[in-house]
């Protein structure tokens, strides 16, 4: 009988760095046109919808960045605490709690804020998303606490947490009862770019956070600490490294990288509190920063096609009548399909006899 | 945005609603920004095929995913309606599972550029991000189902839930053994919480000690979540479940444990063919088939819509055969006279949670209030919070 079997190879393989994804796209297209056959759907309108329609639009490619510009800022910092082993999951928490943050400032000064509180906004959102990783990186080092379930857990507690508020402190008196605060003033919020469309000025914020951790995980010793702590711990902690600051470090770069995007969501397109305010942003993060490969401008491109394929599900949905769970299940195969081929860098596949 | 926010004010402000921004424009007006709509997108070449023009393009945004029963299977069959009625004068585009404000205002938009002239929301949370581009989109009609805000362009429909809520409880009141019921809401909203309350108020009218235990979800399709909390509430002693979700977990899970369940948007029957009393279905086709043909028409003007069982927008499932005559009779009996308005559900003397009079004897909650209620009346269990 033939097995089937991996072997790891000595050296990560060069032409798998770029094969991987091309073979992974490869995979999704192939099932994916057997998929659309068999539904009776035109698997090449399918595929112009998905990858190509989204962006032949200015209010289009707006959409894009807007929607990839949070994924890319949490993925970023989520990737300073993944290349140590920090495995925070609480990035949904953080981005909440920094949007509180921020939004308790917006509708206290209401109306004609001072000029610095947008500033003093960005600063609270990353207050808060630190703050909320703080729990977990102080339970791990106090308690040894996983902070995987900690973080985890906590999103739950920030999710209530909000709910709470726009249920009462801070629900809109004008509101109907509506759970939703009231609207925020302009001056609490980012400025459009251009006329008529939604990107704002805190793509700004991403585009800067990617040049600040490419040079701290690429270029900065303790960047280099982290990595070695995450590939081989026994070597970091001969070498003197400390675990405990690495903790520290991964989880409040992902809490303050959270929150500022938890802040930037509700002073962009939401414009006001509402009891849900992240469409499982802190979760997708997760698979951006994975698909980039814990690499700042991996994660820009992770980030972009993730939110290429939120809005190509859009537009499939639209042009061909078809039901979001096609169009997820589609998402869901390239996914899984580009995390699963990146194991062909490290590995390869043997066929042997038993 | 500041325009859209004084537009905001301006409509939220004015107590009475909903009205007078429709008011402030004209009959002609509206035709003439219809036509114009109607000259815009043959002029920039939307349709592709010479009959575009007459066309009517109608975008539906879905706040859950499309699934067999529940809130967006109405709005579903709704959608069909206008397909059935309009036949080949209209295209109907649906979009499914977008409940956040932020992808909804890019659905949004993206119908209203893409030549769709008339766009309908099915979401309070699709509120605010349709107001938003409605100031940008003023020749597109756009209508929110459970809305608040009001322009020209915008107008808002509901239903008088509480008219089936008060019949359903009535009939629970006769078949519960406890006297307990359980209800499961969605979001602790008006739109919830009233309906929540007119069921135990149509269970205290037949059977005064009647109380109801509330549980709230904070989510509106959540499967898993419902059938625990269903479960939750039957191991409290509650006999009657009502669930206001998108799922039919609720009634299912009141099937498997042998309780009486109250279904909610669709008939639900086929889920607990034998335990669901009744259920309060929505039916929401008369809107959107005449939304359809009055922007067709140019006719359309914006109000904000609010019906019943007279209307036919809400109904009553038919009662489960193992329920006796003289209940039925019964219920026969109150449904004619709720539809004749002798019958009022919010009647007074309602009473809050805390004991305090909210209803005097011989008075009625005014239109305003029961929209605005955030309230739980005295025998429900729990409280009006998320």
């Amino acid at each position: 009988m033939i097995k089937v079997h991996l072997e790891r190879r000595l050296v990560p393989s060069t032409i798998m760095v770029i094969g991987a994804p091309v073979l992974a796209l490869a995979a999704t297209i192939g099932l994916g046109t057997i998929l659309f056959l068999g539904l009776g759907i035109d698997p090449l309108a399918t595929l112009y919808q998905f990858f190509w329609a989204p962006l032949t639009t200015p209010n289009g490619l707006s959409e894009w960045l807007l929607k990839a510009s949070p994924l890319i800022l949490i993925a970023l910092g989520l990737s300073v605490g993944f290349r140590a082993n920090v495995w925070n999951i609480g990035a949904e928490g953080m981005f909440i709690m920094g949007a509180i943050a921020a939004g308790l400032l917006a509708i206290h000064f209401g109306e004609g804020a001072p000029v610095w509180l947008l500033p003093a906004m960005v600063a609270a959102g990353a207050l808060g998303g630190m703050a909320w990783a703080a729990i977990p990186a102080f339970l791990r080092i106090w308690a040894n606490a996983s902070e995987i379930l900690v973080s985890l857990m906590l999103n739950y507690v920030a999710q209530l947490f909000l709910a709470f508020l726009v249920n009462g402190p801070l629900r809109d008196p004008d509101g109907f009862n509506y759970p939703q605060s009231p609207l925020y003033d302009p001056s609490a919020m980012f400025s459009p770019l251009f006329d008529e469309m939604r990107l704002n000025s805190s793509i700004f914020i991403t585009i800067g956070a990617v040049a600040v951790t490419w040079i701290f995980l690429e270029r900065s010793f303790l960047g280099f600490q982290m990595t070695v702590g995450g590939i081989a711990p026994v070597a970091a902690r001969y070498a003197g490294f400390s675990q405990a600051r690495a903790i520290w470090t991964g989880l409040l770069a992902g809490g303050a990288a959270a929150g500022i995007a938890g802040m930037m969501e509700v002073s962009g397109p939401l414009g006001q509190l509402t009891p849900v305010i992240s469409p499982g942003y802190g979760y997708v993060a997760i698979i951006v920063a994975f698909i980039g490969r814990l690499n700042a401008f991996g994660i820009v491109v992770g980030g972009l096609l993730l939110s290429l394929l939120y809005m190509g599900g859009e537009s499939v949905q639209i042009a061909l009548n078809i039901p979001s769970a096609i169009t997820r299940t589609f998402q869901g195969m390239l996914l899984f399909f580009l995390l699963a081929a990146d194991v062909l860098i490290h590995y390869r596949i043997r066929l042997g006899r038993t | 945005m500041k325009t859209v926010r004084a537009a905001l004010v301006v409509a939220r402000g004015n107590d009475r609603g909903i009205m007078t921004m429709a008011q402030g424009i004209s009959r002609r007006d509206i035709v003439r920004q219809a036509a114009g709509a109607g000259m815009l997108i043959s002029a920039s070449g939307m349709g592709i095929n010479a009959r575009a023009a007459e066309v009517l393009k109608v975008g539906v945004v879905f706040v859950s995913p499309i699934t067999e029963v529940g809130w967006t299977a109405q709005h579903r069959q709704a959608a069909d309606a206008i397909k059935a009625a309009l036949g080949d004068q209209v295209v109907v585009d649906v979009i499914d599972d977008i409940f956040q404000p932020q992808d909804a205002e890019r659905v949004f938009r993206g119908f209203a550029t893409s030549g769709h002239k008339l766009i309908f929301g099915t979401s309070f949370s699709h509120g605010a991000p349709m107001a938003k581009v409605a100031q940008q989109f003023p020749k597109v009609i756009f209508n929110d189902c459970a809305g608040v805000k009001h322009g020209p362009n915008l107008g808002s429909f509901e239903a008088k839930y509480y008219e089936a809520g008060f019949l359903a409880g009535v009939v629970a009141g006769k078949m519960t053994k406890t006297g307990k019921l359980g209800f499961l809401g969605g979001f602790p909203i008006p739109d919830i919480i009233g309906p929540g309350n007119s069921i135990l108020l149509g269970a205290q009218s037949v059977r005064p000690d009647s109380t109801c235990k509330v549980l709230f979800m904070n989510s509106w399709s959540d499967p898993g979540k419902e059938k625990e909390g269903a479960r939750a509430l039957i191991a409290q002693g509650c006999d009657v479940i009502c669930a206001m979700t998108d799922s039919p977990a609720a009634v299912q899970a009141a099937e498997e444990a042998g309780v009486w369940a109250i279904g909610y948007a669709s008939d639900m029957k086929k889920f607990a063919p034998t335990r669901q009393l009744t259920s309060m279905v929505v039916d929401w086709s008369s809107v959107y088939v005449q939304d359809a043909r009055d922007v067709a028409a140019g006719t359309w003007v914006s109000k904000a819509r609010w019906e019943g069982l007279k209307e036919g927008v809400v109904k009553l499932a038919p009662l489960v055969s193992t329920i006796p005559e003289d209940i039925r009779a019964l219920v026969r009996k109150k449904e004619d006279e709720i539809k004749a308005g002798t019958l009022l559900p919010y009647a007074g003397e309602i009473r809050d949670q805390d004991g305090k009079i909210r209803v005097p004897k011989g008075g009625v909650l005014g239109d305003d209030d029961v929209r605005a209620m955030n309230w739980l009346i005295a025998g429900m269990v729990g409280q009006a919070k998320g």
